[in-house]
């Protein structure tokens, strides 16, 4: 299965101008060094919370206090001391321009849990924890939408076991260009898709699946993006996985638009009995995982996997 | 041929000249056998729903239903309503081996002709 860090790569490009002082969470509670290591027991118990940034008379970052170092301090009996006495003085700590992806890489290389944000003067001015950081991902994509049904009926069978292998091939072997904008040719890639998917004597059932799932999804880039789209199919013996993105306007709200029967396509488009609103559930039918990817001025991508079925001969 | 052998999960398998022999006009002739019937002028309702070796009976004569057709399985489309098939649609239907038919009855009566055969 895909990492977490392979997804955020996938999904990059819509959050990388995401930089950390638009998610931190500001102002900070900190604790100064010269404080005693009880008052920061209590500040934590006080503010749930792990760890607290410690800092000089001036702001300025000193090192961090996490409830392990309380816990030893109680070992040692010296809950007494100043907090300067059993912190960690080597902090690794984000710059409030730093971008999402370095806070990412950052931890996944530390593994620790929240990294104290400071300025250009070296003032610690906010805190990121991995839940701000999740929280900063799913707010930017709240157009986001997965569906996968990988359970019952094949999961069991080898080829499933062994796909996670397989799909690393990036080997494209069908692109379509949806250059056109004219309503009545859409289909004509998913047509052009299924016509190649049964040169490679897939079964007709399965491709059918495939075809039905793309049309839909090259339907939406000519009624809705405005603006030219593709399709790009990875073919495996027993595994389709179908990308159709566009450069268009986005979708501004995911739910709504998977919802059965809502549409916001416009009357000349239904005229012609597109736009029933069935296009996105039609593919969540079709497909064993989809994942939709939009974000506001960002276009669509929507990327579809097929795994046969057993019975799909 | 025996009725046995004419039944495919509870329809019948019906020629397509026999939709003809049914009073509808042939705009083109078409391949195949049609086991199926499904009434809809909604393109995604067709697609998602309409099985292999249907007869799909609509008012949308655009070129697009020649697309949703090769997709979905559809073999044979009746035009109801006295509309008439746009000359693309025509083209397309004759490139992909699909039978057009037209007819002046509404949906209804066109699906209760066609379910009169058998087709279910």
């Amino acid at each position: 299965m895909e990492s977490a860090n392979e997804i955020i790569k996938k999904i990059q490009p819509y959050f990388a101008d995401l930089s950390v002082e638009q998610f931190m969470t500001s102002p900070v509670i900190t604790v100064r060094d010269d404080q005693t290591i009880l008052y920061a027991k209590e500040l934590m118990r006080s503010w749930r919370i792990s760890g607290l940034p410690v800092v000089d008379d001036e702001e300025l970052l000193k090192g961090i206090i996490s409830i392990e170092d309380i816990i030893h301090a109680l070992e040692s009996g010296s809950l007494t001391s100043p907090v300067s006495e059993k912190m960690s003085e080597n902090v690794v700590f984000l710059s409030k321009y730093d971008k999402i992806m370095e806070v990412v890489k950052k931890f996944e290389l530390h593994g620790f849990g929240r990294f104290p944000v400071i300025d250009d003067a070296h003032h610690v001015v906010g805190m990121v924890t991995k839940q701000d950081l999740m929280i900063a991902l799913l707010k930017k994509l709240s157009i986001l939408y997965v569906h996968d049904t990988r359970r019952e009926d094949f999961v069991g069978i080898e080829s499933f076991r062994s796909i996670p292998k397989n799909i690393k091939s990036e080997k494209v072997e069908f692109e379509f260009q949806i250059d056109y904008k004219e309503i009545s040719l859409a289909g004509t890639g998913a047509a052009e898709l299924k016509k190649f998917l049964l040169s490679k004597n897939f079964p007709s059932k399965f491709v059918k699946r495939i075809a039905i799932a793309t049309y839909e999804a090259e339907t939406n880039v000519i009624i809705h993006s405005n603006s030219t789209g593709r399709i790009k199919t990875y073919v495996e013996p027993d595994f389709v996985e179908v990308r159709v993105n566009d450069n268009g306007k986005g979708i501004e709200n995911i739910e709504l638009a998977m919802k059965e029967g809502y549409s916001t396509a416009p009357d000349y488009v239904r005229e012609y009995g597109f736009g029933a609103g069935m296009g996105l559930s039609n593919i969540k039918k079709c497909a064993d995982k989809m994942i939709i990817l939009s974000s506001k001025g960002n276009g669509v991508l929507v990327e579809m996997h097929f795994w046969r079925h057993e019975g799909e001969d | 041929m025996a009725f046995w052998s004419k039944c495919i999960f509870g329809g019948m398998k019906v020629r397509i000249e026999e939709l003809e022999a049914l009073g509808f006009v042939k705009v083109t002739d078409g391949e195949g056998e049609i086991i199926h019937g499904y009434t809809c002028d909604l393109l995604s309702e067709v697609m998602g729903k309409a099985k292999s070796g249907t007869v799909w009976i609509t008012v949308q004569s655009h070129v697009n239903i020649i697309a949703v057709s090769v997709i979905a399985g559809v073999r044979a489309i009746v035009l109801c309503d006295g509309r008439d098939y746009e000359n693309e649609t025509i083209e397309k239907a004759k490139n992909e081996r699909i039978a057009l038919f037209k007819t002046d009855l509404n949906s209804f009566e066109v699906s209760g002709k066609i379910y009169g055969l058998g087709v279910k």
